[in-house]
């Protein structure tokens, strides 16, 4: 039995559990990567040269998915929340499925700002 | 209909049973029916063919459920009979159940009270009283909430859910005395504080017991 065994579960739940994981492990990579890159911008020249390259319609995929990893894990932990102070179990149901709708709305709606913000 | 059920004998492998199909026909009375006819060495659990002893607890088609419960009608063409994991197999379908007991044990699933036997008066409850519990005491132990639970996958001294719903239906319990050791109990490393919130036990659970509500509402109770 090891680690291994978190990813196997199939219902609604158990796959909400897994993505929860996963995400946060994404996140926190990119929280590292950022830190990382950040620091490593010490003058105006590399800075302008690196975010022509990360702040683009190429890079648009990854930020994409970063919005959707960021508010699926957000609203996902507060639904842990609400059901670890041992509230709304017997709707838990309804619960999982208006977060899926949000998190879609607000990954739909987060690329979008991102997308037009990008420009041409 | 075609029952493939995992054996486990040394080495686990796949077999494959034909069996006929009626009316109100279960997956228990199948794997009957593959042993009375089909081949006798098939080992599995059963005993009250009713849902309440929790013995034939198995993973029907990837979902743990009491086979003596799954009416096989439910299913199209194929069943796949496994044991439930998280469980050491013994042999076919029989998982150790040694384990899981000892931890129910652990917890103290019994009335902690004063009692005077030389002058016994009857306990009394109310409705209210009762119904603060009730639900909870309908578990039949049949470890499908801890085959399906990544905190039990992950560490073998978990308590389990099973465990912990006992603690909190014998804490509610308005003639017990018992709540501030078992609360000890499930505050333990291995207890309560390791649930990760999957919430899977209460969507095998065969009694709809709801494990995952009680486990949070006996982490509410060690915080008062």
């Amino acid at each position: 039995m090891g680690i291994l065994s978190w990813f196997k579960y199939r219902s609604p739940f158990g796959i909400a559990f897994m993505l929860q994981r996963i995400t946060g492990v994404v996140l926190l990579l990119y929280l590292c990567l950022h830190l990382v890159y950040l620091t490593s911008l010490q003058s105006k020249e590399l800075y302008e040269s690196l975010t022509s390259l990360t702040v683009s319609k190429q890079f648009f995929v990854f930020d994409s998915l970063l919005i959707l990893c960021g508010i699926f894990h957000g609203l996902n932990g507060l639904r842990i929340v609400v059901h670890e102070l041992g509230f709304a179990h017997e709707k838990r149901k309804p619960i999982l499925a208006v977060l899926v709708v949000l998190t879609i709305l607000g990954w739909v709606l987060g690329s979008y700002i991102l997308y037009t913000a990008l420009g041409d | 209909m075609r029952l493939l059920i995992r054996r486990f004998d040394e080495k686990s492998y796949w077999q494959s049973f034909e069996v006929p199909v009626k009316r109100g026909m279960t997956v228990l009375d199948a794997l009957f029916y593959v042993r009375e006819n089909l081949d006798p060495t098939l080992a599995f659990r059963a005993s009250c063919r009713m849902g309440i002893c929790g013995s034939c607890a198995v993973k029907i088609n990837g979902k743990p459920r009491l086979a003596c419960e799954t009416q096989i009608s439910k299913f199209k063409k194929e069943i796949k009979v496994e044991p439930i994991d998280n469980f050491k197999v013994i042999r076919d379908l029989v998982t150790e159940f040694e384990g899981f007991f000892a931890k129910h044990k652990k917890v103290k699933p019994y009335l902690i009270a004063e009692a005077d036997y030389e002058n016994p008066v009857e306990w009394l409850q109310t409705p209210k009283e009762l119904s603060r519990y009730y639900v909870f005491s309908l578990c039949i132990k049949c470890g499908a909430c801890a085959s399906v639970c990544p905190a039990s996958a992950t560490l073998n001294g978990y308590l389990g859910p099973a465990a912990l719903v006992s603690a909190y239906r014998f804490n509610e319990d308005s003639r017990d005395n018992g709540k501030e050791e078992r609360l000890k109990i499930v505050s333990d490393s291995v207890g309560v504080w390791r649930c990760h919130s999957a919430m899977e036990c209460s969507e095998v659970c065969p009694k709809q017991i709801e494990p995952a509500k009680a486990i949070q509402l006996l982490r509410r109770s060690l915080l008062r």
